[in-house]
């Protein structure tokens, strides 16, 4: 037995060794340079200094008023914010995508990927067009009609990134959660009925337990989307929203400042890698009878 | 506990007439299967039912009172699916529990009830497992107890035994029928297998292209079929085309056939020039050497398959047509040989042409 599959072992390594290779050279290198970086000594007039420090670290996590602390939380919050807005938006939908024969599913899902179709910069100016502050459509809107007399602040704070996240982020938890649903049994959803479930009731005992693998997916890619999200962040929030990436880029382009932009960036890596864990961990309970 | 009453019951489906104004009384404590080829409305009857699906007209009561217009979950059912859509992150005693969480039942009385539900499936053991801990038959069964454990009205099953092995679908034809003897319950049966309407059902109803052609207990569905189709599908048939000369007596017709005269029962109605088709049953013909007697013909055995406890022999008769029947084990005539079948004129019946 172990003698027949060991050729068929070797095929499969030969085979996935282009991806192995195309990882290691562009993910794992570069991503370990970015820990070493961290632990140089910083310099003003050079990339760094010679020697190795863990001033940076201690900088990040230990400085006075907590700063950096302060908006890695406020990072992290954006994303917890967004993953619960895209789900609660996105599952009702990839529920319908999932369980609809309707000829109008198609033209449902060309709507659902809509966003990813047009570039990140184009999308960020309509938000500006439709939310901005003065001459936006809705206040505009809203002043013509009387119903408010300045403006009401869309934009340049955290309501406008939120809408701006949400809006193109709502597919990576809408396909998931449709690829899980699509996998459960219609019949589960009627045999609960027959029990005696309303419509709602059976598809919050049957439907979403058995698509807490998409939802777990979906969930993850949103929030490591919206932690690591720079442009629309930017384009958005203005001054008045500070991210992480906001500052990383601010460290290694503005102030030169490798080794500190170095840290500040695994100190969030680590962050969600936490976040990210903790989250399979809890949800993985849910789904006991499913897997294993 | 319940009796059903189906009026004009018609399903359209787009261009599709999936069900065709089905009229049907089921009557309390009766097991009626609905018995009929892929695509003839049994299941989609069966969902109008369960309000799975919604009548595009007529009239569903259940002990007088009309469920149309109610959900599936207001109308105290119990269903077992073809694959028995049991809840795969529950446990077998939590699939139990489910429907009568839903009705509120006490958490102690849900634990008694489970626990003797399973015991009536000999599934006693098993309540901690999850269901793909669990072979197809077990899991059939639980599927069974989920559904009677909440004591419905109606028991509907939906083809319950298709994807079970040969063996084992045998035994559960008994167990399900012994079951609802002894619980007691109005029972629909969707099946496409004629063994197991026969044995298990009260009743048959079978369908055609929508329509019942016939509702009635098994033996008067074999005996007596209402129409062709029904004779071809249920069991095997011999048709020789009939014409009625005379009526004997209110059950007896003398007929005249491209075999020569023949005598045949049948009670139906004979208006004058109408064609029949004579049904005989392979069982009902006997190969016999008495050459001149009633209703015997000539044919010359083209084929003959040992079966054990019988010998599947076919003729080919003086006009060219292949005749079934079955002849004891013993019989020593080989291919090619010249045989007389005959047959009783009271194991016969016609159909409409």
């Amino acid at each position: 037995m172990s003698t027949a599959t060991r050729p068929a072992r070797a095929g499969a390594w030969l085979l996935a060794a282009p991806a192995l290779g195309l990882l290691t050279a562009f993910l794992v290198l570069p991503y370990l340079n970015m820990v070493v970086m961290s632990f140089r000594t910083p310099s003003t007039s050079n990339v760094f200094a010679p020697g190795f420090t863990i001033a940076n670290y201690v900088d990040v996590l230990g400085d006075e008023d907590l700063y950096y602390l302060k908006i890695l939380w406020e990072t992290l919050s954006l994303g917890f914010v967004t993953t619960l807005i895209c789900l609660v938006l996105g599952f009702p939908l990839a529920y319908h995508l999932a369980r609809s024969r309707s000829r109008w599913s198609a033209l449902l899902y060309a709507f659902v990927l809509s966003p990813l179709l047009v570039g990140v910069v184009v999308r960020c100016y309509g938000w500006i067009i439709i939310l901005a502050n003065n001459e936006g459509l809705i206040n505009s809107s809203l002043r013509q009609l009387g119903w408010i007399e300045t403006y009401i602040p869309l934009m340049y704070n955290w309501v406008g990134v939120t809408i701006g996240l949400v809006h193109i982020f709502l597919p990576f938890m809408i396909l998931p959660i449709t690829a899980a649903i699509q996998s459960i049994d219609p019949r589960l959803e009627e045999a609960a009925r027959s029990l005696g479930a309303s419509r709602l009731t059976a598809i919050r005992r049957t439907v979403l337990p058995l698509a807490v693998p998409g939802i777990q997916a979906g969930s993850i890619l949103v929030f490591v989307l919206t932690i690591s999200s720079y442009v629309i962040p930017v384009l958005l929030g203005g001054f008045n929203v500070v991210l992480m990436p906001t500052l990383v880029v601010q460290q290694l382009l503005d102030a030169m400042l490798w080794p500190f932009g170095a840290a500040l960036a695994f100190v969030l890596a680590i962050a969600g890698t936490v976040v990210v864990w903790l989250y399979l961990v809890l949800t993985n309970r849910l789904i006991r009878g499913v897997t294993g | 506990m319940t009796r059903v009453a189906i009026e004009r019951l018609t399903k359209r489906f787009d261009d599709t007439l999936a069900v065709d104004a089905l009229d049907l009384e089921i009557g309390d404590h009766e097991f009626v299967s609905l018995l009929g080829p892929s695509g003839c409305g049994k299941t989609t009857t069966l969902r109008c039912i369960a309000g799975f699906e919604e009548p595009t007209s007529g009239r569903i009561a259940f002990d007088g009172v009309d469920v149309v217009d109610r959900f599936p979950e207001e109308r105290n059912i119990g269903m077992v699916f073809q694959n028995y859509a049991l809840f795969p992150h529950m446990t077998v005693r939590e699939n139990l529990a489910f429907g009568l969480e839903m009705r509120g039942v006490a958490s102690a009385e849900i634990e008694r009830r489970t626990r003797r539900a399973l015991e009536v499936v000999q599934l006693g053991d098993f309540g901690h497992r999850y269901p793909r801990q669990l072979s197809g038959g077990q899991q059939q069964r639980v599927a069974l107890a989920r559904a009677i454990v909440i004591e419905p009205a109606i028991l509907l099953l939906d083809e319950p035994l298709a994807n079970l092995d040969a063996k084992l679908r045998e035994e559960m034809r008994f167990f399900i029928r012994g079951l609802q003897q002894e619980v007691g319950i109005t029972t629909v049966y969707v099946t496409h297998d004629q063994g197991e309407a026969m044995v298990m059902s009260d009743r048959i109803v079978v369908m055609f292209e929508g329509v019942a052609d016939q509702i009635g207990p098994p033996q008067e569905i074999y005996n007596r079929p209402a129409t062709r189709r029904v004779a071809s599908f249920i069991g095997q048939s011999n048709f020789v085309a009939a014409e009625v000369v005379a009526r004997e007596d209110p059950d007896h017709v003398r007929l005249t056939t491209p075999l020569g005269p023949m005598r045949a029962r049948f009670s139906g109605e004979t208006p004058p020039g109408a064609k029949f088709d004579l049904v005989l049953r392979p069982e009902a013909v006997a190969v016999t050497d008495d050459a001149g007697g009633d209703n015997t013909f000539r044919g010359r055995l083209e084929e003959r398959y040992f079966l054990g406890n019988q010998l599947a022999c076919r003729l080919r008769t003086e006009d060219g047509e292949l005749m079934s029947l079955v002849a004891p084990p013993w019989l020593a005539a080989e291919v090619g040989a010249e045989l007389v079948g005959h047959f009783a004129a009271d194991r016969t019946w016609l159909v409409a042409r």
